[in-house]
């Protein structure tokens, strides 16, 4: 069933708000999760919102991307809170989201997810400045980003991992709020895509609306274009990783901070190996390797980290960029995890977050595949 | 020019590989000293990130060998094991590391014959290789 979200004295946020604010009076919804302007600033961040009231700070679609969404709906509904939440995410929020339900951290059963065409997103370094130099209003931001193919916003580009972002539109939500294709000037469509979601529609009593014309043809020509954006990215950092020292490299200013892994939504582990005892090392040990090797770069185990990481969440990363966003000393991460990610998925043909019935590809396995690999090749 | 002699890690099952290798050892079969066996419980347990480190301190080749399919003591650690191969199998030679370096296989308790020839074959194999280009590096 698919709705109008209409616009109200002429604008689409006020329809927008309008439609979260009858999501937030049906009887089975006690709360939304949302993009909300901070206390104190006009910069936004999720929030957990049950007054309608509060609203009118809500910026449901911005160029705001501060954390993926998917650890905090994780951290609201890993056990049952007896209460029924609509969470608005990104496409690459409920992919990663999904993967988390996956590993037993984050469960559907009390929730709503509201999926949106991905209108993208600045870096959060650039984002500031965007926002100190007169942000768009967010009218004027959706009828930009939904109006064709825009490349950046005020002048800052969006952030690499939304240009090569080959899943802007939302899978596996509940309900779908659809721009691309739609004819804006009447506003913004509503979909649903499973009972839940058409059951929450239907009880809004909003106008109905039909698919809109163009719109497989548009969604068509955005993926592709991404598609040949990821693929000339990955040939390029592929030549700036493609040995360890390059790689060491690439990983110069890394500082050990271990943000990316604290921001990225699918590293899940509650005590991750790199902060065992396992890494504090003995005074000895530093010796012994600066005494075998001639030098020794401190903090130690940076390449050893990233590699590890790669191992450890490839193949279930979702291409958020959030690595990237959190690195303080600037360095791409995103660039050569997505690389790393594109093989190691297609091994297995798995895509995390798309299909939620297909298990994380290390958590099973077949007794006949992957038989090629065995041996040494001539006995 | 001195010969190249390759350090190989061999992360060896306790109920299989290990014990094919024990069996090698009190039969006086010979076979490289090159390669350094490390004993584990099952091949199910070593985490990509033994193999990661064993390559970043300058191994050769990393050899990961268990039970065959159907003898794991555990069930199934060794398919298991075969899906982590895989996949570092993919990562590996992004950096440089060539897939080949890694190595697989299943060596039964009573395949001490076996033992002694795959790891002198392996040991050959990494010598026409060369060595790993990481040797020289100072990363950690």
């Amino acid at each position: 069933m698919m709705i109008r979200i209409k616009r109200e004295n002429n604008s689409l946020s006020e329809g927008l708000r309008s439609f979260f604010t009858k999501i937030l009076g049906l009887n089975e919804i006690d709360a939304l999760f949302l993009p909300l302007e901070v206390y104190g600033s006009d910069s936004a961040m999720p929030a957990l919102l049950t007054d309608p009231e509060q609203l009118e700070h809500a910026l449901p679609f911005s160029p705001a991307f501060p954390v993926n969404s998917a650890r905090m709906v994780s951290r609201l509904s890993f056990r049952q809170s007896g209460r029924k939440t609509a969470v608005l995410l990104r496409p690459c929020e409920i992919r990663a989201f999904i993967e988390l339900v996956k590993l037993k951290q984050g469960s559907r059963q009390e929730l709503v997810i509201i999926g949106m065409d991905c209108p993208g997103a600045l870096t959060w370094a650039d984002y500031r400045a965007y926002v100190q130099n007169g942000a768009l209003s967010s009218d004027e931001f959706i009828e930009n980003v939904f109006s064709g193919t825009c490349t950046n916003i005020k002048g800052f580009e969006f952030s690499r991992a939304c240009t090569c972002c080959e899943h802007p539109f939302a899978v596996n939500a509940d309900i779908n709020i659809m721009g691309f294709g739609v004819d804006l000037s009447e506003g913004m469509i509503a979909d649903s895509c499973t009972d839940r979601g058409k059951k929450l529609l239907e009880s809004l009593g909003m106008p109905e609306a039909s698919e809109p014309l163009k719109r497989e043809e548009i969604m068509e020509t955005i993926k592709n274009e991404k598609s040949r954006a990821a693929e000339a990215m990955i040939l390029d950092i592929d030549q700036r990783t493609g040995s360890i020292e390059k790689l060491a490299g690439f990983f110069d200013m890394c500082i050990n901070c271990y943000n990316c892994r604290n921001m990225c939504p699918v590293c899940y582990c509650k005590e991750c190996v790199f902060n065992t005892d396992v890494f504090i090392h003995k005074p000895f040990q530093y010796h012994q390797w600066a005494e075998k090797k001639g030098s020794i770069k401190m903090p130690t185990d940076t390449v050893f980290y990233h590699l590890t990481r790669m191992a450890h969440m490839s193949l279930a990363c979702v291409g958020c960029g959030q690595c990237s966003n959190a690195c303080p000393s600037g360095i791409p991460v995103y660039e050569v995890f997505r690389s790393v990610s594109s093989v190691s998925q297609a091994a297995f043909a798995y895509h995390p977050g798309m299909d939620e019935d297909a298990p994380p590809p290390l958590s099973v396995f077949n007794e006949k595949e992957f038989e090629e690999i065995v041996g040494i090749g001539d006995n | 020019m001195e010969k190249f002699e390759p350090v190989i890690i061999a992360f060896v099952c306790n109920w299989c590989t290990y014990t094919a290798a024990d069996l090698a050892g009190t039969s006086r079969l010979p076979y490289p000293d090159n390669v350094r066996l490390i004993r584990i419980m099952c091949t199910g347990m070593v985490d990509p990130q033994y193999i990661i480190k064993a390559f970043l301190e300058g191994a050769d080749a990393v050899l990961v060998s268990g039970c065959h399919p159907g003898d794991c003591h555990y069930i199934n650690g060794n398919f298991k094991a075969r899906r982590r191969i895989k996949l570092l199998k993919q990562i590996l030679p992004k950096f440089g590391i060539e897939e080949n370096r890694l190595r697989l296989t299943w060596i039964g308790a009573s395949d001490g014959i076996e033992f002694a020839k795959v790891m002198t074959r392996l040991n050959d194999q990494i010598i026409e290789m060369g060595p790993s280009r990481i040797k020289p590096a100072r990363v950690i």
